[in-house]
């Protein structure tokens, strides 16, 4: 007994060695984010863990590192082992962050490597309904006296917030901006006539435009939503080549070797395409967008270009 | 409206919906008593089990953790000052006294009881006036909220039991405290010493330091520890008199109707609610001086206000699909998991999940005090365990506690250092309860102020001329007059008396 245990631990230490992408994963995984526990992020990476630990054989666990609006999170995991079972939910205030802060713990673009984005979704511009007929209607009010009509978001430095700088910018009007505490508390100041818009995501606004409560003016996307043709975009209204997405997507350590990225990204991308993730990712307001690597990091990059400007054109304070 | 109410409870009272609405609230009772892992902990790691519920379920079991977490929360503040939510800060007050003097399972029976009657007029409220309280609720804006924070404050520098002025200091650095973190009119970092403070201080540290923590140190820093007492807990001395019962039935009807409408505000919610409540009893109170050594009508209108503002804290959520607070947003999140959207159609779409929901609350509440006057003498029997031992254990519950809250270490040792705070603060007469009510308020108001001041570009009128934060307005008014009233004739009483 002793010596067949003897024979075989060499074998046994070799199996444990690290580690050839064929072996990859050997062991559990996890995806951190930067978030409550709870929140759109804790979700989302909830809901594609499952998934993922289905393909990958091992578990994926969860964890939630927040602060700082998801910069505490992003400084952690891009100071982690690039072995492969570090991952990062990121949101779009990545590319928020990159632009907003003085100094970050971390390179936002090369301290990472990019997996693949999981979701895309517009904001929507919404007022109380038929307060204003059309997207053109709200920016000529704003244009007729300047600074008299309110927006509400969610938060200084939050994309919601920057949305509805880009969008003063690019059309020449002037709003007042109004900060609150989450995309909630905007909607109920919304609701009860202390601001005049809100910009925020489908899952903030849809409800009380369903049930009549607010009118969608346009969609921040380039092009028209595919869940909901029918609304116009800022881009065809008032401001030609708008275009604010955001997204939710997969990130790790740089320095993770191909073989082991491209085997993450096909776990991902497998995920996406089975319908207990994509619809749930519907239903949060977003198209399931599976992306490559090289995608992903040009959009990042894209992103922080377009923010840094509207940061430094709109006067807001870096912190 | 009873119809649909009927409608609930059938939805509620079949075995496998009930079975989890048990599950919920016993598991908030629990974990509501372990120091410092609040609802919030508990909800967040229970998520994942809605995953394999069906959404009326889910939102049943998550609930019954919430308000099932707020009956626990009072156990741990009585029996061992450890306020488990900044709402059960004031249970402290008059609780732990009671606990200190031998009066634990009297205390524990008030408590449930109040919390009991509250939450059953919490869950009424939300019956018969949701849709009322909701337009009420839509009219507080910016000033509104402002004003209101400013009453509070008003009668929360009356809650000290020493002098005005001591209590004053208390709030002030409370203000103080929570300045620290990103500033939310402008983004700007206001005192933040270390990365992990760019969100602020801890609510949970700051609580679970000056009040527990600072406790653990004062008996332990005295020569000879002060033993358990020997306990008496037959059920004669855990059911209040005739003439106690008596003396809280108007407490604890005030208390329900102040917590009724403050958790229909969103984001004030309970914390201010039974702030206010205590405050009320005290000034309104005949023998204002029996607070803080143990007075039951000072436990028992805090415990009704923090549970009703519970149950009625979800009317924002259920009519208009707008979280008013964290706990709330985790709530909806396990909704929009099983794929429904919250929002002003949920009551007309989905009947059976809002009526069910709501008549959960109603059992659920009935379930918790069937299971609380029981439990109370397996709790009066924790006082046994020898300090030597409790304390320890106690210690190291805080730390996990703290630390799941944002996974953080600072905030463990953030508590600590709060303990040491507090054990100077309690040495030189100075109370912790102020200390938490500004820390909590402060922001709010700061918020509000700034924001109202960036609405009407900087116009101070709108404080007087909107009708709501008038009222508002003319109740601080009062409330100074008051105060300054009743120290002058104070005065002249105890003049005339020397003379």
């Amino acid at each position: 007994m002793i010596r067949k245990l003897l024979t075989a631990l060499p074998l046994a230490v070799a199996f444990a060695m690290p580690v050839a992408a064929e072996d990859f994963p050997d062991r559990s995984l996890r995806i951190v984010h930067g978030f409550g526990a709870g929140g759109n992020a804790d979700t989302v990476s909830r809901i594609i863990a499952e998934e993922m630990s289905k393909s990958l054989g091992q578990p994926v666990v969860v964890e939630s590192r927040p602060g700082a609006g998801g910069t505490v999170a992003s400084g952690y995991v891009s100071k982690e082992d690039p072995d492969g079972y570090t991952m990062q939910l990121m949101v779009g205030g990545h590319a928020v962050a990159a632009a907003l802060y003085n100094s970050l713990p971390y390179e936002s673009v090369d301290g990472f490597t990019f997996i693949s984005t999981l979701g895309q979704f517009p904001f929507m511009v919404a007022a109380r309904s038929g307060e204003y007929a059309s997207m053109e209607a709200l920016i000529e009010a704003a244009k007729a006296s300047p600074g008299s009509i309110k927006i509400g978001h969610s938060g200084v430095g939050s994309t919601q917030h920057l949305t509805g700088e880009l969008l003063a910018l690019r059309t020449g009007a002037e709003f007042l901006h109004i900060p609150y505490k989450g995309g909630a508390a905007a909607s109920t100041a919304l609701m009860g006539g202390e601001v005049d818009v809100v910009i925020d995501t489908g899952t903030v606004i849809r409800p009380q435009a369903d049930a009549g409560v607010y009118d969608i003016l346009a969609i921040t996307s380039g092009q028209r939503w595919p869940d909901a043709p029918d609304l116009p975009t800022v881009a065809e209204t008032v401001a030609p080549d708008f275009d604010v997405v955001s997204w939710t997507g997969i990130g790790m350590p740089a320095g993770v070797p191909t073989e082991i990225s491209d085997k993450v990204r096909g776990a991902v991308h497998a995920a996406l395409a089975t319908p207990a993730v994509s619809d749930k990712i519907a239903s949060l307001g977003a198209k399931p967008s599976p992306s490559t690597g090289e995608e992903m990091t040009n959009l990042i990059a894209g992103q922080i270009a377009v923010w840094t400007d509207v940061i430094a054109t709109a006067g807001i304070d870096k912190r | 409206m009873l119809d649909q109410f009927l409608l609930g409870l059938s939805v509620v009272l079949q075995p496998t919906v009930l079975i989890y609405a048990f599950f919920g609230v016993f598991l908030g009772q629990l974990i509501g008593v372990l120091p410092g892992v609040g609802a919030i902990t508990a909800i967040s790691l229970l998520l994942p089990v809605t995953f394999y519920l069906d959404a009326t379920t889910s939102m049943i079991l998550l609930a019954g953790i919430y308000y099932g977490s707020q009956y626990g929360g009072s156990i741990a503040s009585i029996l061992m000052n450890l306020p488990g939510t900044p709402s059960s800060v004031v249970t402290c007050l008059e609780g732990y006294p009671l606990a200190q003097s031998n009066r634990a399972g009297l205390a524990l029976f008030v408590a449930a009881f109040s919390s009991f009657v509250g939450g059953m007029v919490g869950v009424a409220i939300l019956v018969l006036a949701a849709i009322p309280m909701t337009i009420i609720a839509l009219k507080f804006g910016a000033p509104e909220y402002a004003m209101l924070v400013i009453l509070g404050l008003l009668a929360a520098s009356m809650i000290g039991t020493g002098s005005q002025i001591r209590s004053f200091a208390m709030v002030v650095l409370g203000i103080a405290l929570g300045l620290v973190g990103a500033d939310a009119t402008t983004g700007y970092y206001r005192f933040v010493a270390l990365p992990e403070l760019a969100d602020g201080i801890s609510l949970v540290s700051l609580a679970m330091g000056l009040f527990g923590v600072s406790e653990i140190i004062r008996n332990a820093s005295k020569r000879r520890p002060a033993n358990a007492p020997h306990l008496s807990i037959s059920m004669r001395d855990v059911i209040p008199t005739r003439e106690q019962a008596r003396s809280l039935g108007m407490p604890i009807l005030r208390g329900s109707s102040i917590g009724s409408f403050f958790g229909a505000l969103p984001g004030t919610g309970a914390a201010i609610a039974s702030f206010m409540a205590y405050a009320m009893e005290r000034r309104f109170s005949r023998s204002p001086e029996k607070f803080g050594k143990g007075h039951l009508p000072g436990l028992a209108a805090p415990e009704s206000a923090n549970n009703a503002a519970s149950q009625t804290g979800f009317i924002p959520t259920l009519t208009l699909g707008v979280p008013g607070d964290a706990v709330m947003a985790l709530i909806v999140g396990a909704l929009i998991l099983n794929g429904i959207i919250p929002g002003p159609r949920l009551m007309v779409d989905q009947p059976d999940l809002f009526w069910g929901v709501i008549a959960s609350f109603f059992v659920g509440n009935i379930i918790l005090l069937l299971i609380n006057i029981p439990l109370i003498k397996l709790w009066v029997l924790l006082l046994r365990i020898p300090y030597q031992k409790l304390y320890p254990i106690i210690v190291v519950m805080i730390c996990v506690g703290v630390y799941s809250h944002r996974t953080s270490v600072t905030d463990v040792v953030l508590t600590l250092a709060f303990g040491i705070l507090g054990y100077l603060m309690k040495n030189y007469r100075f109370e912790p309860a102020p200390v938490l009510l500004g820390f909590v308020l402060g922001p709010l108001l700061e918020d509000n102020f700034r924001r109202t001041m960036l609405l009407y570009g900087g116009d101070f009128s709108v404080f007087v001329t909107r009708p709501i934060s008038a009222v508002l307005v003319a109740g601080s008014v009062f409330l100074i007059g008051f105060a300054i009233f009743s120290s002058v004739s104070n005065r002249n009483k105890s003049n005339r008396a020397t003379t």
